[in-house]
């Protein structure tokens, strides 16, 4: 009886791994024979949602024409990077903040969002290089608008995807799988087909809420704490440029701001500092107080110091199959025993980690939260 | 000789692997109509979802809304079908919201769990099944009913099906109803962990690996108080334990129709248990789940670099439970009223820790009540029984002696 299930279950595995290869090998071909498709066309069914926002991003006024230059209107819309960003399937990012006229950002905190004014917007640009996708041209796949409502005072999220021909974006709420190839410029410049998930607008709040109100997360001071290119050239730091056209207050000192630590540039930090602002741009946001990974323990927040909400020697709380069998969030010394790095490096939807918007192993993330974890407990 | 081989054959008999096939007709290519419905949900919305067997790729989900009603055109009509989803673990989610209702429809194979509610005041999932399909694994998601954070939770004339780990699962959360369910083939039927002021009733809870529980857990923001089993009928709950190793459900026994964890001031009375292997209600403290855990993974005992020593095994059993001050690893005040106990089945199951022991301490009877004999200090009482149990099997193994002085005088725990 025994022998017989064993056989059965032997059977069963070996045709569950053979149909798996062959899908493997079907998704690959089909992905190979367009290399962009999920962006906007004719056919898609494209509906006004007048009481959520804008039908298109042209409406609001942000770029010059052609619109996929992203260039600023007038000096109300100003670009920005952050030291440490958001994985997201390796794609770019172009970022900028739009101030309604006359008005300023207010400084809090090194590690606090600015206090934006009201009808503020963030306008964050999701593209792939040319050279990564063999386009003639960059493509810009989709544009993520915060707006701080004039009436509510609150934050609203709304998700633009890109037509095909890269001449407009529309507000678009449902979310979009698109197929791309990319090939990144490393060491084995491999190509990686996946499917890029644009997010629905419900889950743009799986991240951005926090004690129950949506909030930006990149624009800190101690993320903007460095140099950018302007228009015309113009080397200067990020801060400083924002201080001097008066659309930031409240912070007198700059050299007294943090600068946080890029987590690819091992120049910008030690190991653990870069391990730390990793850990706190893609995850915290969830793991912290007040985030929507409150219930886990796991606060991953740059400034924590307690070591068993880190995660360190500490058994998950809900995890299922997240835990791959693993006791412990980190087990110091031990990457491969430790639960927070097997999440990094799964893509299984109810493993993956973080839990949206991740289609892709970031191996540069990977390696990186590896050496710290082996370097732990030393 | 033919009794040995018959006691064997009893005794080793594998627990079965059951198997849930409803009739689907699967239609695909109405999932962005009924996103649709979700994504534009205002305050006061009525989603109304129309009959069919629907296949979604992702979560739907509602955050930060008042007094929305999600409605289907009843179980078997409306069926929302997420196996193979792509994008989140959810099926439905229903955060930072007040005054919920899901009613009439069916949720099934999500990859996760299949209807979630966090931190959301009056939640009311009325007539809905929540189910994973084909032969039960811990490929299964996890909870098939999953409020946790919430304030005045409803689940009623609900049925969970094929859950890895609980089917009806209520975790920190205050004034809980779970009632009329249907609540079989999970690893756990029904458990309400970490609660205040819960009400479990008129529930059946069978062929699950254990059917009714209530476990309070440490490291968590609130803990379990005040909460009344009872008018159920818990019956032949002996499916093997499919819950993943990281699950603390593991460690349930097969064969258990009752279990309780922890917690303070838990009333079990007037169920009909029936045909339960291990043990009709089982009473422990964390201290003895923890202390198994150890006891069975001693050879994986590994050192980490600080030298501290790590337990490689003790799935989600928390060693630091001692240093949360506001934790209590003991049951307390359990009573134990007047319930039905019969059980066909002569010998206790040896697939689990508990039944090997109870087959070598007490082999001719199964267990009615059984109890690790951990005294809670501190406490008015660990366990009482009432008047009616004088005829139960009750069994208190001597834990902490290593089984040395076991009790099976009911009388001694009457309560006063």
């Amino acid at each position: 009886m025994c022998r017989n299930i064993f056989a059965i279950s032997i059977i069963g595995f070996l045709l569950i791994t053979g149909c798996k290869k062959k899908e493997e090998y079907q998704a690959q071909q089909n992905s190979n024979s367009q290399s962009i498709s999920g962006l906007l066309t004719s056919n898609d069914t494209l509906l006004s949602y007048e009481d959520l926002g804008l039908k298109k991003l042209s409406d609001y006024g942000f770029f010059n024409q052609p619109l996929n230059k992203l260039i600023p209107a007038n000096n109300q819309v100003v670009p920005y990077e952050l030291n440490s960003p958001l994985f997201t399937d390796y794609a770019s990012k172009k970022r900028f903040i739009w101030l309604p006229e006359g008005s300023q950002l207010s400084y809090v905190k090194d590690e606090s969002v600015f206090n934006f004014p009201n009808g503020a917007v963030i306008i964050k640009n999701f593209y792939y290089k040319n050279e990564e996708l063999k386009t003639e041209e960059d493509i810009i796949i989709e544009t993520r608008l915060l707006i701080k409502d004039e009436k509510t005072k609150q934050w609203k999220t709304l998700p633009y995807i890109w037509n095909e021909e890269q001449t407009e974006a529309y507000l678009y709420i449902l979310g979009k799988d698109i197929d791309l190839i990319i090939e990144r410029n490393d060491a084995d410049n491999k190509q990686i087909a996946f499917k890029y998930s644009v997010p629905n607008i419900n889950m743009c709040k799986n991240c951005h809420v926090k004690d129950q109100t949506i909030v930006p997360l990149g624009p800190t001071p101690r993320q903007l704490n460095m140099k950018h290119v302007f228009q015309d050239s113009i080397v200067k730091n990020q801060l400083a440029y924002l201080k001097d056209n008066k659309m930031l207050k409240d912070l007198d000192n700059l050299d007294a701001v943090h600068k946080f630590p890029n987590y690819l540039d091992p120049n910008s930090g030690s190991l653990n500092e870069r391990a730390r602002a990793y850990l706190d741009v893609n995850c915290a946001h969830c793991h912290q107080d007040g985030g929507s990974a409150k219930t886990s323990g796991l606060h991953l927040v740059y400034s924590e110091t307690d070591q068993y909400k880190l995660g360190i020697n500490k058994p998950p709380v809900a995890a299922g199959k997240g835990s791959g069998n693993l006791s412990y969030d980190i087990v110091e010394g031990k990457p491969n025993e430790s639960i927070l790095l097997f999440r990094m490096k799964h893509l299984e939807p109810d493993i993956v980690m973080p839990e949206i918007g991740k289609n892709l192993v970031h191996t540069e993330g990977v390696k990186l939260i590896d050496a710290w974890i082996a370097s732990l407990g030393n | 000789m033919l009794a040995i081989l018959l006691v064997t054959y009893f005794v080793i008999k594998n627990e079965p692997t059951p198997e849930y096939t409803p009739e689907r007709h699967y239609v695909e290519g109405k999932e962005n109509e009924i996103l649709s419905k979700f994504l534009l949900a205002k305050d006061s919305t009525v989603i109304e979802l129309g009959a069919g067997h629907f296949t979604i790729s992702q979560s739907l989900s509602l955050e930060g809304l008042n007094h929305v009603i999600i409605k289907g055109k009843g179980i078997d009509q409306t069926v929302l079908n997420f196996k193979g989803q792509s994008r989140g673990a959810e099926g439905i989610r229903v955060s930072n919201c007040t005054s919920i209702t899901i009613q009439d429809l069916t949720v099934e194979n999500a990859k996760g769990d299949n209807i979630k509610v966090m931190d959301t005041d009056g939640i009311t999932i009325k007539n809905v099944e929540s189910s994973w399909t084909g032969e039960v694994s811990e490929k299964n998601g996890a909870y098939a009913f999953y409020p946790v954070l919430c304030k005045n939770v409803v689940i009623d004339g609900c049925r969970s099906i094929g859950s890895s780990d609980a089917g009806i699962y209520v975790g920190q959360s205050i004034n809980v109803t779970i009632s009329n369910n249907l609540a079989f083939y999970n690893v756990a039927g029904i458990e309400s962990e970490n609660s205040k002021n819960v009400k479990i009733f008129g529930n059946k809870a069978y062929e699950n690996a254990g059917g009714i529980l209530v476990f309070d857990l440490p490291g968590l923001t609130q803990y379990g108080s005040n909460i009344e089993v009872y008018n159920n009928e818990v019956y032949d709950n002996n499916t093997k334990n499919f819950a993943s190793k990281g699950a603390i459900v593991g460690q349930v026994p097969s064969g258990t129709g009752s279990l309780v964890l922890g917690t303070e001031d838990v009333y079990i009375h007037d169920n009909v248990f029936t045909n339960n292997k291990t043990s009709s209600i089982a009473i422990a403290s964390y201290i003895l789940i923890y202390e198994m855990g150890k006891r069975n993974k001693k050879s994986d005992e590994t050192t980490s670099n600080t030298g501290k020593r790590v337990v490689g095994n003790v799935r989600m059993i928390d060693s630091k439970f001692d240093q949360d001050k506001n934790y209590n690893p003991y049951p307390r005040q359990i009573r134990i009223g007047k319930n039905a106990y019969s059980n066909s089945h002569i010998f206790p199951t040896i697939n689990n820790d508990f039944g090997k022991i109870l087959l070598l301490k007490k082999p001719i009877r199964t267990i009615d009540v059984l109890w690790d004999g951990i005294e809670a200090p501190e406490a008015p009482y660990t366990i009482c029984f009432e008047k009616e149990n004088k005829d139960i099997s009750f069994y208190a193994l001597d834990v902490i002696n290593d089984f040395k002085n076991p009790t099976t005088d009911v009388s001694k725990y009457f309560c006063n």
